[in-house]
């Protein structure tokens, strides 16, 4: 044979029994470094600012008289004991956010890495070769264990240096500890993303199933806080099994017995279930049939309405249901807030509202968090149509590659606007139930002003997208964890200007504690109409890319 | 359709260059109206990558391409009312079934004939009721199949389109290209299945590493190559190997085989001096004229003559 009919050449890097083990503990440890490093800067964070907002211990009594009896917020956030330390305060601050976020990392990674892989046909060839089902979920259940420990280090890490200050004062051990149960509901659900994994038809399915997990923890644990005498209910949820660790606090290490058996025992069950199911799909039968439903399916946009209306109803639902919570939270919250050092920082720049409107203030930069992530999903959806070949379909027909782009990204400004909306909406429902004084109008611009920072996100991703397509997905998620971490350690205060400057979330006014700045919002609004704009004019000109 | 006498395909010095590798090199593909022709080529010889030039989907380095006198990336939407594409491995919704794929594909083509796609659903056994990630690749393939038949578009660009499809189908498929074909829809089968490409096409072209190495019709090409031919002689066997035009001679007892380039007048004359008691001779098979093509120096061995056996 000439040598143009050889095949390609098999690149044997490594032996094919441990490939799994090897591409899993690549990609979760890079992811882990991505969300550690988040972790870490929220705890350094939130440790600094409290020695540095909370100086008198009468100001720090007052905060915890304040919180510490507070069902409301215990419901939502877990207990609040020692609110008049830094680190009892720091264990408040991070600790549920964290534990949601390790839970949410642990689903997502687990089922991308056990089934989106082999979704995408990456573990066929290896399972035709030398190893079985099983040995290649164990393997990358010890990859994604790397990822967890990654997570871990990294937290740990941050806590002891901020505990070093001597204004924190956190002992090591305790840093350790802490970051064990930091990332502990991120072991408990990898291994809940392994087990639905196997019996979910697609990943996506998987990752639903997951999420709806979490969200029975969260609730039974809500109810067990909730000061309606079931606190014995907080056995029944890992984040319950989380909260009775207490790290900074009042350490019970015998609560990491459930979370070790309960994680050892998910990967266990997903090992053995590997070996049940056929590749490619799930032990509960999938619906294969089904009857045609042609409502969108008359153009490309309303295909891109029926592809993303799960992702995008999930979304609503999260925003929606965040700015509820802060909304009945806001009040009491606002309360400890009047008269102290943080209120004097909003009426500085302007705030103008009641402590209410303030505590909303902060809290809504987590909902731009959220509906930044929204943007970076639509686009990285629409890359996927690109990079999986499926876009061939469409462009083949009579539809410009300009058109198409242009229908995906009104759908997605749409999403965005709504979104901003839906914030707005439920945060001032929620605050309006507590009768917490905040103006409508301002919660609902407040709502809207969520969007801009979201569309500079998307206009970022369209020129990613033109310019360099393979990267969309690392160069837009990483921009946004840049974001997040800037704006998160600026709150320590010592940023340059300069490095704060990048951060898309600096540019957003803190409404509703501080009125709209309409023009940032311009200005940014701008930016995205030119990214995008540049983006559309390279994607026009450039080759389609599949992956 | 429109002017009869513009190309429906017509390309010039059309290259696309990979980061310094030639992918293709100075196409010039010209492809009349109602013709159906057959584009030949090993893996990576650059068959796919002239199907999305010619489809828009990629930009050419240099040279131009254009379908029915419109450039293919300039007016690639006009172009493409005008056509329709079948790829060898495409990737679907997974979420859609295979009636709802099609229902989109007619909307976003913005023309079906439906009594001709029930025809083809019928035809190709295919269930549109099922997913899409349900269906096994053959189903998948006969989904985008129909999708393309049934636009009855002025031409179809077809790149490995019976990827994965069983005999009955490989047969249903031909029976549809001949359908559109008499219809006077223009062809384009881009193939690595040759007896595919000798039952359809028309003419054929073979591509190598990137260039246009042949183009003519089946017997235009065979006269490029040689002829086999087996004789068994009576008497002794005399040496054929000094005849014009003779190569490859090999002899077993009584029986020669060898082939013949050119004129087999010379040889003829040879064996009509000794005694002759029996003479097959066999034009080559395309597989034959592509393993010459490819094989190297060495030339067509008779072992591998498929099905195509003419005794003369």
């Amino acid at each position: 044979m000439p040598p143009e009919w050889s095949g390609s050449t098999a690149r044997a890097t490594r032996s094919p029994g441990t490939v799994v083990a090897w591409r899993t503990t690549r990609a979760a440890t890079r992811s882990g470094a991505v969300w550690g490093a988040v972790f870490a800067a929220s705890v350094i964070s939130a440790a600094v600012s409290y020695t540095t907002l909370y100086t008198s211990p009468a100001s720090r009594r007052s905060l915890a008289a304040a919180y510490g009896s507070n069902h409301a917020t215990t419901a939502l956030f877990g207990p609040a004991p020692n609110l008049d330390t830094v680190a009892g305060f720091t264990a408040f601050k991070v600790g549920m956010s964290l534990m949601l976020l390790g839970a949410v990392w642990g689903l997502l990674t687990g089922t991308r890495l056990l089934r989106g892989e082999e979704d995408q046909g990456r573990w066929e060839l290896l399972l035709s070769g030398g190893t079985t089902p099983r040995r290649a979920t164990a393997q990358a259940l010890v990859g994604l264990a790397a990822g967890v420990v990654v997570l871990w280090v990294l937290t740990a890490a941050g806590t002891v240096v901020a505990g070093r200050r001597a204004t924190v004062g956190i002992a090591a051990g305790s840093a350790c500890y802490f970051a064990l149960a930091m990332v502990a509901t991120a072991a408990v659900f990898v291994g809940v993303g392994a087990v639905s994994g196997q019996l979910a038809a697609t990943r996506r399915q998987a990752a639903a199933w997951s999420a709806t997990a979490l969200g029975v923890s969260y609730a039974v644990r809500m109810v067990a806080d909730a000061g309606v005498g079931l606190h014995g209910l907080v056995w029944a949820s890992p984040l319950g099994w989380v909260e009775e660790l207490g790290a900074l606090t009042t350490p019970r290490p015998l609560a990491l017995l459930p979370v070790a058996s309960l994680t050892v025992v998910l990967a266990g069950v997903a090992v053995e279930l590997a070996g049940r199911r056929d590749i490619g799909s799930g032990l509960v039968a999938d619906r294969s049939a089904a009857r045609p439903r042609v409502g969108l399916l008359s153009g490309a946009a309303g295909l891109a309405v029926r592809l993303t209306r799960p992702t995008v109803l999930g979304w609503w639902g999260a925003i929606a249901l965040s700015g509820l919570l802060y909304g009945l939270v806001a009040r009491s919250a606002g309360s400890t807030v009047t008269g102290s050092s943080v209120h004097e920082v909003f009426t500085r720049l302007g705030a103008t509202g009641s402590g209410a409107e303030a505590v909303l203030g902060i809290c809504f930069l987590v909902l731009a968090v959220l509906v930044a992530f929204v943007a970076a999903g639509q686009l990285t959806a629409a890359r996927g149509e690109e990079s999986s070949g499926r876009l061939d379909n469409l462009l083949t027909r009579p539809l410009s590659p300009v058109a198409w782009l242009g229908g995906r990204l009104g759908i997605a400004v749409l999403v965005l606007v709504v979104a901003g909306v839906l914030a707005g909406v439920s945060a001032w429902l929620g605050a309006a139930s507590q009768h917490a004084g905040v103006r409508v109008g301002a919660v609902v611009l407040a709502g809207l002003n969520l969007v801009p920072p979201a569309l500079v996100v998307l206009g970022l991703g369209v020129l990613v997208l033109g310019l360099a397509p393979r990267a969309t997905s690392v160069v837009v998620y990483g921009y946004l964890a840049w974001s997040l971490l800037v704006v998160v350690v600026g709150g320590i205060g010592s940023t340059s200007h300069w490095v704060l400057d990048t951060s898309v979330f600096h540019h957003m006014a803190a409404s509703p504690a501080v009125p709209v700045d309409w023009g940032a919002n311009a200005v940014m609004v701008a930016v995205a109409a030119g990214l995008a704009g540049v983006g559309a004019v390279a994607f026009r000109r450039r080759d389609l890319a599949v992956a | 359709m429109g002017n009869d006498d513009t190309p429906a395909i017509r390309t010039r010095g059309l290259t696309k260059r990979y980061r310094g590798t030639d992918a293709l090199v100075d196409l010039d593909l010209d492809v009349g109206p109602g013709e159906v022709v057959g584009y030949l080529g090993p893996n990576g010889a650059g068959k796919t990558t002239t199907v999305r030039l010619l489809l828009g989907l990629i930009r050419a380095t240099s040279g131009t391409a254009e379908v029915f006198g419109l450039d293919c990336r300039r007016d690639a939407v006009a172009a493409h009312r005008r056509l329709a594409y079948v790829g060898g491995d495409t990737s679907l919704w997974p979420g859609l079934t295979g009636a709802e794929t099609l229902h989109l594909l007619g909307r976003v083509q913005g023309r079906v004939d439906d009594a001709y796609r029930d025809e083809l659903v019928e035809r190709f056994d295919f269930d549109p009721g099922v997913k899409v990630r349900a269906y096994s690749k053959g189903n998948r393939q006969k989904l985008v199949l129909i999708a393309a038949l049934m636009t009855r578009a002025d031409l179809l660009v077809l790149d490995e389109p019976t990827a994965g499809l069983d005999p009955l189908m490989e047969r249903a498929f031909r029976l549809s290209v001949r359908e559109a074909s008499d219809r006077g829809q223009t062809v384009f089968l881009s193939s690595h299945i040759l007896s595919e490409v000798e039952a359809l096409c028309d003419r054929v072209g073979i591509l190598r590493g990137g260039r246009l190495v042949e183009m003519g019709t089946l017997a235009e090409l065979r006269h490029l190559s040689a002829l086999t031919v087996e004789v068994t002689f009576v008497g002794a066997v005399p040496d054929l190997s000094t005849v014009p035009g003779v190569t490859s001679v090999a002899v077993d007892g009584p029986v020669v085989r060898c082939q013949v380039h050119g004129p087999v007048e010379a040889l003829l004359r040879v064996l009509a001096d000794a005694g002759v008691s029996a003479l097959l001779s066999r034009e080559p098979s395309l597989e034959e004229l592509f393993l010459a093509r490819y094989g190297g120096d060495t030339g067509p061995d008779p072992t591998v003559a498929g099905d195509t056996d003419d005794a003369a």
